[in-house]
């Protein structure tokens, strides 16, 4: 059996008025990164809350490294960074850093050497500047997310759980996150995190779950989830664009069941019963000026929007974390 | 244990190093010491100071009562040292005094004269004297009108009974001023008066106290809330844990003000004389400090500890249901209302601290932790009495933790709408 550092098993989490999360189960072997993937409100939050036992599930049990959430040594072992971020404001950026370590029971002097490594890392102290001296309200958005980037991952955490890391963050943060997410993953550790941008999470993860609405639509590894929603999608690149003709092939919902228009680019998914090669035959019979054709496998992106789909997404907007 | 003393830890320092502490923790002895000075210095220096110059006196009385009357007013001045300046004296008969009386009072509406004291033949038959002025408001002023007036009054009916000036004025003089002392069990207990004062103090002192750090910690649960940094600390601890932390770090906080404001005042207290001689009052009010019995000292401390416990775990619960500084106003005016009851019911209860009412008071968990201890440091308590105060003190921190916890474990995380009552009810019950 795989090692695992997370096995969510059959858990729901009712609220009043809506069903956050139903009968979910997961799976996440150690060393990967994984994805959560789905939209705002499809439960991705509610789940990582349960994962680390801020909220405990109505039915279900939930295994992390090994051993029960609810048992507390566990959680000393994990690393997370919430959604919505912030810091004790007028503390010192070092005794912030020092707090959190101590919460995951770092001793003071392992935590100092740790706090002086992180933040030459991140270049939160230089040779001209130590901000780990500044109260954390003088700090740059940028640079506070650094820290509390850094206050994640300072007793280093066999298991990361990263809720959003993208959001909010510059183009050079960002960059900051990704090499650390795949450093981390070089050196063993577990990576989860969520988000609803579908490039990140195709360009890092080993292996993804899909979920909206608070039931999981899909998961599986990276080229198994491709490889199970391949075949289905065509790009087509059209000389001018698509005429009235043209348009109306496209519209065929016999024949197409999904187009993603882009005026001279089309990424074409095929209604169940169509072949590429009809649809090939009927755009030459309308007039098409092809100067592309290609089976190809789809994006994550499209992989998403084909399975959770318009309606997902919209339900999904209006839910609650 | 560790991550509860980290809590406790950040609590504590965070607070003790802001300004605002080192301030009122330095400058509240000061405060106190201002307020316990003052008045008595005030009303020193308020004797000496001649008020009787810019007081004219209408003797209708034909017996010259306006003079011994000014003579009297001077006493104050004589005894400082200055130089008497008496009240000037018109004497007229009775049908003359509505005359000079119109006169009188337009100069005091010019502002030219501030008062006058008409003293006329029912002042020597009945005691009744009539004061017209801007001050007549000012009770300082009139209770010194009117003990010169009954001293005068006294020392002319003395006369007329064929007793020399000077015995008259010597038989006027007497002052009557009893010393209550309270008798306890252990024997005789020092000043009566000291111990309500100083019953009222400690009152006081539980009621500032613990709406200072009780807020201080809805304050710092909303400010976890509203930063985010909740959830990041909860994902390393309980919710049970943090709210733990929170309640005794603050606590530690208050206590250790405390004990500087204590220890600062007991200095004070014992160098008193040479405080007010420095302040060039010579003759101090006297009093003695109450003696404090050991048991009363240790339940202080525990009805301190016990009251804080209990009004802390509620504010904190009400920073947790809340999202928004404006919110938390609304939202803690029914805690805040259960310590305003108890303070109004101070004064009733001090003038009668075995009563009806000071015994319901010293029972409802909620108004014990300040009603208890003045009537402890005011009259004898019985031990059982105490105890079983302290039990049900108790047993209210131990369901309002109960309580607490719950909504902070849900309300942490919840932003936006104020729970409704329904929904605190579902939050208790989910947690």
């Amino acid at each position: 059996m795989v090692d695992l550092a997370l096995d969510i098993r059959d858990v729901s989490k009712r609220y009043a008025e809506h069903v956050a999360v139903r009968s979910l189960s997961l799976v996440v072997p150690r060393g990967t990164v994984y994805g959560l993937l789905g939209p705002n409100g499809a439960g991705k939050t509610t789940t990582i809350r349960m994962i680390l036992n801020i909220i405990a599930p109505d039915t279900g049990t939930i295994t992390v490294l090994g051993k029960s959430n609810r048992d507390p040594a566990i959680l000393d072992r994990l690393g997370y960074l919430p959604e919505e971020r912030g810091l004790y404001k007028k503390m010192s950026v070092r005794d912030v850093l020092r707090f959190l370590a101590e919460l995951k029971g770092v001793g003071r002097k392992d935590a100092d050497r740790r706090i002086d490594e992180w933040l030459e890392r991140l270049t939160l102290k230089t040779a001209e500047k130590d901000w780990g001296k500044s109260k954390v309200d003088e700090l740059s958005r940028g640079m506070q997310q650094k820290v509390q980037f850094i206050g994640t991952l300072l007793h280093d955490p066999e298991l990361v759980i990263l809720d959003e890391p993208f959001s909010g963050l510059d183009p050079i943060n960002a960059q900051a996150l990704k090499d650390t997410v795949v450093d981390l993953r070089r050196r063993g550790k577990t990576v989860i995190f969520s988000t609803h941008l579908m490039d990140n999470a195709e360009r890092l993860c080993d292996a993804v779950c899909i979920i909206a609405r608070g039931e999981k639509v899909l998961d599986g590894t990276m080229a198994s989830v491709k490889a199970e929603n391949a075949g289905r999608t065509v790009a087509v690149a059209l000389e001018g664009g698509a005429n009235t003709a043209v348009s109306a092939v496209f519209h065929d919902t016999a024949l197409c069941e999904r187009v993603d228009d882009n005026s001279t680019y089309f990424e074409v998914e095929l209604a169940s019963g169509a072949t590429a090669q009809t649809l090939l035959q009927r755009l030459v019979a309308a007039g098409a000026v092809i100067n592309r054709f290609e089976k190809v496998q789809p994006s994550l992106h499209q992989i998403f929007l084909q399975r959770v789909g318009a309606t997902g997404i919209e339900e999904g907007m209006s839910g609650h974390g | 244990m560790a991550k509860l003393w980290a809590v406790i830890k950040r609590e504590y320092i965070e607070r003790v190093r802001t300004k605002w502490f080192i301030i009122v923790t330095l400058f509240g002895p000061v405060f106190f010491a201002v307020i316990m000075i003052l008045p008595g210095y005030l009303s020193v220096k308020g004797m000496r100071e001649a008020r009787v110059t810019s007081l004219r006196i209408v003797d209708a009385t034909g017996i010259g009562l306006g003079e011994r009357v000014a003579r009297r007013l001077a006493v104050p001045q004589l005894a400082a040292g200055g130089v008497p300046a008496l009240a000037q004296v018109d004497t007229v008969d009775q049908s003359g005094v509505s005359v000079i009386e119109d006169a009188l009072v337009a100069k005091i509406q010019a502002r030219e004269e501030n008062g006058v004291l008409i003293l006329d033949s029912a002042t020597v038959a009945s005691g009744r004297a009539r004061y017209l002025g801007r001050d007549a408001g000012s009770v300082g002023q009139v209770e010194a009108l009117e003990s010169a007036t009954r001293f005068a009054v006294l020392a002319a009916r003395a006369e007329a009974a064929g007793i020399s000036a000077e015995t008259a004025e010597g038989l006027a003089k007497l002052r009557v001023n009893i010393s209550g002392e309270k008798v306890t069990d252990q024997g005789k207990g020092g000043d009566g008066l000291a111990g309500t004062i100083f019953g009222f103090g400690v009152a006081f002192l539980l009621y500032m106290s613990i709406i200072l750090y009780g807020q201080n910690i809805l304050r710092g649960v909303l400010e976890e809330k509203t930063t985010r940094v909740a959830e990041v600390v909860v994902s390393s601890v309980s919710p049970d844990i943090l709210l733990a932390g929170k309640v005794i770090g603050v606590g530690a906080v208050g206590l250790t003000q405390m004990a500087v404001w204590v220890g600062s005042s007991v200095l004070f207290w014992e160098k008193r004389a040479q405080v007010f001689k420095a302040m060039g009052v010579n003759n101090m009010p006297q009093m003695t400090f109450p003696t404090i019995e050991p048991l009363v000292a240790v339940a202080l401390v525990l009805f301190f500890i016990l009251g804080y416990t209990f009004y802390a775990s509620l504010f904190a619960a009400v920073g947790a249901m809340v999202s928004t500084q404006e919110e938390a106003q609304q939202a803690s005016q029914p805690v805040l209302m259960m310590l305003v009851f108890s303070i109004i019911f101070v004064q009733p209860v001090m003038t009668n601290p075995t009563g009806q009412l000071a015994l319901t008071m010293s029972y409802l968990p909620f108004s014990a932790p300040i009603i208890m201890p003045m009537r402890m440091t005011a009259t004898p308590v019985p031990p059982m009495e105490i105890i079983g105060s302290l039990l049900g003190v108790a047993l209210a921190c131990v369901v309002a933790i109960w309580l607490s916890a719950r909504i902070y474990r849900v309300g942490l995380l919840m932003y936006g709408k104020r729970p409704s009552m329904r929904e605190l009810v579902r939050w208790i019950r989910q947690a």
